[in-house]
């Protein structure tokens, strides 16, 4: 396994947030972790990033031990739920912000900088501040800023919370096509049922701290551990196509 | 159900006189509140700027502006010279204050917050009293236990001084707006791979620039305008706000002193617009998501040189201010007898002898003020953030305009505005009360509107919607939401009346003395026990009404929710 979360625990004033968590993922692999407000699944996630630090278990990351390093060692970078854009600091600026601690010249981190920034659409708005660009741009520039370092994992935090329907669909494409483009491995939080069936290769579904069901959309689809992951999932809504991708969700009338 | 049909034959039984009467009592409070701002706020400074041009005929002329020039020329330059020194050494502190407070958190950050406010309820002039009791010619420090005979009286003692007086309230702000920070920016900045002394250098300062442009120009500000450290313990350095106070209280020459302001009040005016720019910098930073205050979440003591240098002179300045504090308690009560020091009760006894009621003068003005300027506050926030009002920008200007004016200026601006009818209040103890609430409605009316901005229009619009006029939700709504702002307000107008001295100094009659020029008179005469007695009392009692105000506001806020 590229990633390996090993008996993870951490409880917050004694009240314990995440329970002996274990995850694994594959390089080039997209987990998304699945769960309802408050069942662990960003705290964990900060575990990951290193923001916060487990009682107890281990954390793998490329056959290393990362469980005691703190973020600015880790070869991980972190999309923020609020995207976090320095405010005083252009598009560019904030892109290649990473670099410097990576011994990049100003010269060339600008110039892969731009590159990074026509990947994700937003070439004509380098010196623009981040402030006067929308949200969904705003929220491309956070990804571009945490994939320039090239990390070897990129963590999401509900990344596409803030932005309304039509453009999140459009998002989860792109972030989709840029994952694969890169072959960048990516750990994704979410509450959208949707969102994690459409984008994740693995699905992990956290409930109160514990690690319900870990699979791919369709063996979740075949085999539903418990009747709370089938009906946290809303399966019987759900049609599959024939290689095994989520082709539609079929919404039920108003009648209940 | 019948009770239901009661009240609603009640809301809709507002006929149309009762209506036509509410209204008019709405618009003549807006044009009370309007027009007192006109009267004791540009009034008063339209009269400084006409009477520097008079002769005493009452003619054109321009020959004070002459003589201030040719006679006043180098204290203006001395006011520059320790304006720009002060702002500097002041913004310096001030920013390593504020880093070690908002990384701070526990018993320590209590404990530094506690220093903190000790300090802003202090009346001025004890840092000069210290000032002279620790490194003066008797110094404690200076000549008692390190030997040395030196003069303290001169311009580096005034720079000095000033600079740490000003920290507190600089401080504050400061540590204000680098708690407010988006903790977004920080975690990502870490994420990417930066060091905490990189954060520091590349996230935090950068964000909080303007924080600190402001700093440095209301430090500037105030060091120019400050006549008492100069008088206390400038010796013969004299600066144009000590000049003014001189001419003025020594001479009474109005029109040169309404001249030598204009040279205070010109600057003043054009810092504050670019105050108000400035300010609107520091608010787009902190209007970030985050509304409440969290802990700045870096480690100083891994930020390099800059992170242990803002540790090691916040850390010199607190062992200043517990030296001062306790050099102002102790000096009250030690005696000297053939060099060693002894306990005593005896300028305790002569000041209850001396009579005390230049203290109670004092609190009774300041708890009027209080009362009074919290409801002005209250009502122009109301007025000026929900109602459409014309001219709108223009009055909230003019209200803040007094945060920058210099307290000659708006003590000798009241002397000519108020000393001919219709208006003749010399002498009075309105003219005092008045001048003491509109320099506070600045603040008073920030805290105000702030609070105004957490309660959401559409309460008020189910006031109206349900039939209640603007009363019913000034009355149901605003105020009750105002409760939070109204401690604060209360609080903040106290312990300033209480420890004021600027512009009220010109304004006081001579049978109706207040404490802090009690206080003043006794340290510029050398009675240091008896100062720093006074100095106690009225820091005693700011923090006791403080106290108290929280708990009554406290009781009622349970009682309301309960």
């Amino acid at each position: 396994m590229y990633l390996e979360l090993n008996h993870i625990r951490k409880s917050f004033r004694d009240k314990p947030v995440v329970q002996d968590l274990c995850l694994g993922l594959d390089r080039g692999g997209l987990l998304c972790i699945l769960g309802s407000s408050g069942c662990g699944k960003t705290t964990t996630l900060h575990m990951i990033g290193g923001f916060l630090s487990p009682d107890a278990g281990q954390i793998l990351l490329d056959g290393e031990d990362i469980t005691a390093s703190p973020p600015e060692r880790r070869p991980v970078s972190t999309v923020f739920q609020s995207y976090s854009l320095f405010p005083h600091m252009t598009v560019l600026e904030n892109v290649i912000y990473g670099l410097k601690f990576r011994g990049v010249k100003r010269g060339p981190a600008r110039e892969k900088g731009r590159r990074y920034l026509e990947m994700v659409g937003l070439a004509e708005y380098a010196n623009a501040r981040v402030y006067e660009i929308s949200g969904g741009q705003q929220q491309r520039v956070a990804l571009a800023r945490a994939l320039i370092v090239e990390p070897k994992l990129c963590l999401l935090d509900e990344p596409f919370s803030n932005l309304d329907a039509a453009l999140r669909f459009r998002m989860r494409d792109e972030l989709k096509g840029l994952q694969q483009e890169l072959g960048m491995t990516m750990v994704f939080v979410t509450h959208d049922q949707e969102e994690a069936l459409h984008l994740a290769d693995r699905v992990a579904i956290m409930d109160q701290g514990c690690l319900v069901q870990e699979g791919s959309p369709l063996e979740l689809y075949r085999h539903p551990a418990s009747s709370f992951v089938s009906d946290f999932l809303n399966l019987d809504q759900l049609a599959w196509g024939e290689d095994g991708t989520l082709m539609k969700i079929i919404k039920k009338g108003e009648d209940f | 159900m019948d009770r239901l049909s009661n009240n609603y034959r009640k809301g809709a039984s507002f006929d149309a006189p009762f209506r036509a009467a509410s209204l008019l009592a709405d618009r003549a409070l807006l044009a009370v509140l309007l027009g007192s701002i006109c009267v004791f706020v540009l009034w008063p400074m339209v009269c400084i700027a006409l009477r520097s041009f008079q002769d005493s005929g009452g003619g054109f002329t321009l020959d004070q502006y002459r003589t201030v020039w040719s006679s006043y020329g180098r204290s203006l330059g001395n006011s520059l010279f320790v304006g720009a020194l002060t702002a500097f050494f002041c913004t310096v502190l001030s920013v390593a204050v504020a880093l070690v407070l908002a990384t701070s958190r526990g018993w320590a950050r209590a404990l530094l917050m506690g220093v903190l406010l000790i300090t802003m309820v202090s009346p001025p002039f004890v840092s000069s009293l210290a000032y002279i009791q620790l490194y003066g010619r008797r110094g404690w420090i200076t000549y008692r236990l390190l030997g040395l005979r030196w003069s303290p009286y001169n311009q580096w003692g005034v720079i000095w001084m000033q600079s740490i007086s000003f920290v507190p309230l600089n401080a504050m702000f400061l540590q204000g707006i680098l708690s407010k920070l988006d903790a977004g920016s920080i975690q990502a900045a870490r994420d990417l791979g930066a060091s905490p002394a990189c954060i520091l250098r590349d996230v935090v300062l950068p964000l909080i620039r303007p924080g600190i442009l402001v700093s440095l120009l209301l430090t500037f500000i105030r060091s120019m305008a400050d006549f008492g450290t100069p008088t206390i313990i400038g010796g013969r350095f004299n600066t144009i706000a000590s000049d003014i106070y001189l001419k003025l209280i020594g001479y009474s020459d109005l029109e040169m002193s309404a001249a030598m302001n204009m040279f205070l009040m010109a600057p003043s005016i054009a810092a504050f617009f670019l105050y108000r720019r400035l300010m609107r910098h520091c608010s787009a930073i902190t209007a970030a998501r985050q509304d409440r205050q969290t802990a700045l979440e870096l480690p100083l003591r891994r930020c390099g040189g800059m992170g242990l240098l803002a540790i090691l002179v916040s850390g010199l300045f607190f062992l200043m201010m517990a030296l001062q504090y306790a050099c102002i308690f102790l000096t009250g009560f030690l005696k000297v007898s053939k060099g060693a020091y002894a306990f005593t009760l005896q300028y305790w006894e002569q000041l209850m002898k001396y009579n005390l009621t230049s203290l109670w003068r004092s609190v009774g003005y300041a708890l009027t003020v209080s009362l009074a300027g919290t409801l002005f506050a209250m009502l122009f926030a109301y007025y000026m953030e929900r109602r459409q009002v014309a001219g709108r920008s223009f009055f909230d200007c003019l209200v803040t305009l007094p945060y920058m004016l210099p307290g000659t200026c708006f003590g000798i601006g009241y002397i000519l505005a108020f000393n001919a009818p219709p208006l003749r209040l010399t002498g009075t103890a309105v003219i005092v009360m008045a001048n003491m609430l509109f320099k506070q409605l600045p603040t008073a009316t920030k805290l105000c509107s702030a609070a105004l901005t957490q309660i959401p229009v559409s309460q008020e619009r189910a006031v109206r919607d349900l039939g209640g006029g603007h009363w019913s939700g000034l009355r149901d709504v605003i105020l009750p939401g105002l409760r939070p702002a109204f401690l604060s307000c209360f609080v903040y107008n106290f312990s300033s009346s209480m420890t004021t001295a600027g512009a009220v100094i010109f304004l006081i009659d001579p049978g109706r003395q207040l404490a802090v020029f009690r206080l003043f008179d006794a340290v510029y005469q050398g009675e240091y026990a008896i100062a720093s007695l006074i100095a106690t009392c009225i820091i005693a009692i700011v923090l006791a009404v403080e106290a108290l105000a929280y708990l009554i506001t406290m009781k009622a806020g349970s009682r309301h929710v309960s």
